[in-house]
C-alpha cells in the first residue's frame, strides 16, 4: 500500500507538484505570519516584563518619542542639566532612579561599529536597568576602559576583545541578554567615560563648545513605588517645575501593542483568505483526482481492497503531498524570517532578538501540522466518496484510461 | 466438487424505467468447469459476472461459494473474498496507472496476502510480456494490456476466474493463447466463467449457456 501511495505521488508528477505547491505557499504565509506575530508579541511582553523603568524623565523640550527611546537604538542627542537628578529625588513615589547619558559612535572605518550606533553612559552605582541582563562579573560596574554590548552584536563575537570607539580602545567585558528593546543594539559604558568622550572626539566636541558634558545627563530612568499611580506621577513632574517631562513606558508599550495588534489582525485575515483559497483549490483538485481515477478505484475494490484501505490510500497520498508542502513551506519561511524581521524591526521599532531557535522550531512544527490538517480536511470528502463508491458502477462508469 | 451456486438470482436496474437483466438465474459451477455465457449485447452478461464476483448485490436469490452464503457477507468480508478467491478479467482495459506491469501483478498478489515473484515472472513470460514488465499501462498496446489483465486475473491462484470478453483487442494468436491458458487453469481445479460474443472461442468451453430475457439456458 505504501508503495502504491508513493508511486501515485511520484509518477503523477505534475498533479503532485501542483498540490505540494499550493500547500507550500499556504504554509509559507502561515509560518511567516505566525513567526512575526509571535516575535512582536513576545518582544513587547519581554519589554513590558523586563524594562525595569516605569517612567522616563527626558528634557522638557526634547522632541524624542518614547518608542524611539525604548525600541530603537537611533542615537538621540538630548540633554538636561545634571541638577535635575537631585530635583527628581524630591519627587514622591519613586522607588529607584538612575541617570543615563547618551552619545553616539560615528560611521567610521575598521575596528569600530562601522555605522552610527547609540552609546549609553550608565551609572553602575544606581543602575537597575542593565543589571538583570548582566552576568555576575559585570554587575559591580565597569571602568573607563570597558564596554558592555547589546545582544544584537552577538554575531560579531566581541566579548573579550578590544573595540575602538571614536579613536579610543575599549575592552568588551560583557554582552546583555536579549531585552526586546533598543538596548539590544546599544553600546554601554560608564556615564563619566561617555561624557569624557564628548570632549575627546573632534566631531562630538563641536556640540559642546560652550558647555561641559559633565554637567548634563540625557534621561533619568525611574522605577515607581508599588503604590504609586503612574498618571499621578506624570502630573507631579509637570507641577514640580523641574526641567524634565515624564514618559510612561507602559503607555508607550500599550500604544505600540495596539498598533501592532491591528496590523496583525489584518495580516491574519489575509492569511485566512489565502487558507480558504488553498482549501477550495485542494478540495477541487482532490475531487478531480477521485473522479479521474474512478475506474482505477473500482479496480482496487475488485481486486480486494477494503473501503477503509481505499480511504487510507487517498488520504495517505494527499497527506503525504500536503506534508511535503508543509515541510518545504515551513523551511522556506524560516529561512526568510530573519530578513523579514529585520525589515519589520525598522518599521515597528522593535528588536528581533526574541526570534529564537525554539520559537522557529515551534512555528515550523505548527506549519507542518497545519499542512497535515489541510491535506486531511481537503481530502476527507473525496476520499469518503471514493471509498464508498459502488465498485461495479466505478468500473463501468469510470472514464476509460 | 461444487465451487459456487446461484439460486433464483434476480437483479433490477432502475434508471427511469426498470430493466431486469437477471430474472431468475440458477447456476452451479464446479471445480474444473469452463463455462461460456453467450447472448446479445446489453442483455446482462457482465451483470451476471459482477454478481458472481460480489461487485454487485443481487436483489433476490441466494449465492453460495464453497458452501458459504456470500450474500450475508459484510463489505470487508466480500473484499477479502475477492482478494483470495476471484480473478477478474474486465471488458475494458483497467490497470493501476502509476504502477508498471510487474508492479501491477505484485500489488494484486499482495492484496491477496501472497508474495511469489517467481510466479510473476512466469506469468509475464507465459503471456509474452517479459520485455514489457517495466512499462506503464499507457505505454502498452491494447492487446498487451488485455494479456496483462489476464495475467493479473491468475496471479493469486483464484478459485473462480470471471472473464468478460477476454479476447477483445487480441489477434488470432493471442486470443487462442488466452483461451488455452484459461482452459489450462481448469485443469488445476479453478473454474472459469467467460462471457463472449465469439462462438468460436465459446466452443472451447465445457459448457455453453445463453442469457436471454434474464434467464440462463444451455445451448
Amino acid at each position: 500500500m505504501l508503495m502504491l501511495i508513493w508511486n501515485n505521488i511520484s509518477r503523477r508528477r505534475t498533479q503532485s507538484v501542483l498540490t505540494v505547491t499550493i500547500t507550500m505557499l499556504t504554509v509559507l504565509v502561515f509560518v511567516m505570519v505566525l513567526g512575526v506575530f509571535q516575535t512582536v508579541n513576545q518582544g513587547l511582553a519581554l519589554s513590558r516584563e523586563r524594562l525595569g523603568a516605569d517612567a522616563i524623565l527626558i528634557p522638557k523640550y526634547a522632541s524624542a518619542e518614547g518608542d524611539d527611546l525604548l525600541f530603537t537604538a537611533i542615537p538621540e542627542n538630548i540633554y538636561m542639566p545634571i541638577e535635575v537628578v537631585e530635583e527628581a529625588k524630591q519627587l514622591e513615589g519613586v522607588a529607584a532612579m538612575t541617570p543615563q547619558f547618551y552619545c553616539q559612535t560615528l560611521a567610521l572605518g575598521c575596528c569600530d561599529p562601522g555605522e552610527e550606533a547609540r552609546i549609553i553612559g550608565y551609572d553602575s552605582a544606581t543602575d537597575f536597568i542593565l543589571r538583570p541582563y548582566l552576568d555576575e562579573g559585570s554587575r559591580s560596574g565597569i571602568n573607563e576602559e570597558q564596554l558592555i554590548i547589546g545582544h544584537n552584536f552577538e554575531d560579531d563575537d566581541l566579548v573579550g576583545y578590544n573595540y575602538m570607539i571614536l579613536g579610543r580602545i575599549f575592552k568588551v567585558v560583557s554582552m546583555l541578554q536579549p531585552t526586546g528593546t533598543g538596548m539590544d543594539s546599544t553600546i554601554f559604558m560608564d556615564w563619566r567615560t561617555a561624557q569624557d568622550m564628548c570632549l575627546e572626539s573632534e566631531v562630538l566636541r563641536q556640540d559642546w563648545t560652550d558647555k561641559d558634558p559633565h554637567d548634563y545627563i540625557s534621561v533619568i530612568m525611574v522605577k515607581l513605588a508599588e503604590d504609586t499611580d503612574p498618571q499621578s506621577f506624570v502630573k507631579q513632574v509637570e507641577q514640580s517645575g523641574i526641567e524634565a517631562k515624564c514618559l510612561l513606558t507602559g503607555d508607550t508599550i500599550s500604544a505600540l501593542q495596539s498598533q501592532l495588534e491591528v496590523t496583525m489582525q489584518v495580516m491574519f485575515a489575509l492569511w485566512l483568505a489565502s487558507l480558504l483559497i488553498a482549501v477550495l483549490s485542494l478540495v477541487g483538485r482532490f475531487n478531480a483526482l477521485a473522479k479521474e481515477r474512478k475506474k482505477e478505484i473500482g479496480l482496487l475494490r475488485a481486486i480486494g481492497l477494503k473501503k477503509g484501505q481505499v480511504f487510507g490510500l487517498i488520504i495517505g497520498e494527499t497527506c503525504t503531498m500536503a506534508l511535503m508542502g508543509g515541510f518545504l513551506g515551513s523551511g522556506i519561511a524560516l529561512v526568510c524570517m530573519n530578513p523579514v524581521i529585520e525589515m519589520l524591526k525598522d518599521a515597528f521599532k522593535l528588536s528581533p532578538s526574541v526570534w529564537t531557535t525554539s520559537l522557529a522550531m515551534l512555528c515550523g512544527l505548527a506549519g507542518v501540522a497545519l499542512a497535515g490538517v489541510l491535506g486531511f480536511a481537503s481530502a476527507v470528502s473525496p476520499a469518503l466518496k471514493s471509498a464508498s463508491m459502488d465498485p461495479q458502477a466505478a468500473i463501468t462508469q469510470g472514464e476509460v484510461n | 466438487m461444487e465451487i459456487c451456486k446461484l439460486e433464483h438470482i434476480h437483479k433490477d436496474y432502475r434508471m427511469g424505467e426498470t430493466v431486469t437483466p437477471l430474472k431468475d438465474i440458477c447456476l452451479s459451477v464446479g471445480e474444473g468447469d469452463f463455462i461460456a455465457v453467450e447472448g446479445p449485447s446489453g442483455i446482462g452478461k457482465s451483470t451476471l459476472l459482477y454478481v458472481m464476483g460480489t461487485l454487485l448485490k443481487a436483489d433476490e436469490g441466494t449465492y453460495t461459494f464453497e458452501g458459504q452464503d456470500i450474500s450475508a457477507f459484510s463489505d470487508a468480508q466480500k473484499s477479502e473474498f475477492r482478494a483470495k478467491k476471484i480473478g477478474f478479467l474486465f471488458q475494458d482495459s483497467t490497470m493501476i496507472q502509476a504502477l508498471t506491469l510487474r508492479e501491477n501483478l505484485i500489488f494484486t498478489q499482495s492484496v491477496g496476502g501472497k508474495k511469489n515473484l517467481k510466479q510473476v515472472d512466469e506469468l509475464l513470460y507465459q503471456f509474452g510480456l517479459e520485455d514489457r514488465a517495466d512499462f506503464f499501462p499507457h505505454q502498452l498496446s491494447g492487446g498487451q494490456r488485455r494479456r496483462a489483465m489476464a495475467a493479473r486475473a491468475l496471479i493469486h491462484n483464484p478459485r473462480l476466474i470471471l472473464a468478460d470478453e477476454p479476447t477483445n483487442d487480441l489477434d488470432e494468436h493471442w486470443s487462442g493463447e488466452i483461451i488455452r491458458i484459461l482452459k489450462e487453469q481448469t485443469g488445476k481445479g479453478t473454474a472459469v466463467v467467460m462471457v463472449t460474443h465469439n462462438s468460436r472461442w465459446a466452443s472451447a468451453a465445457t459448457r455453453r449457456l445463453r442469457l436471454e430475457e434474464g434467464i440462463l439456458t444451455d445451448i
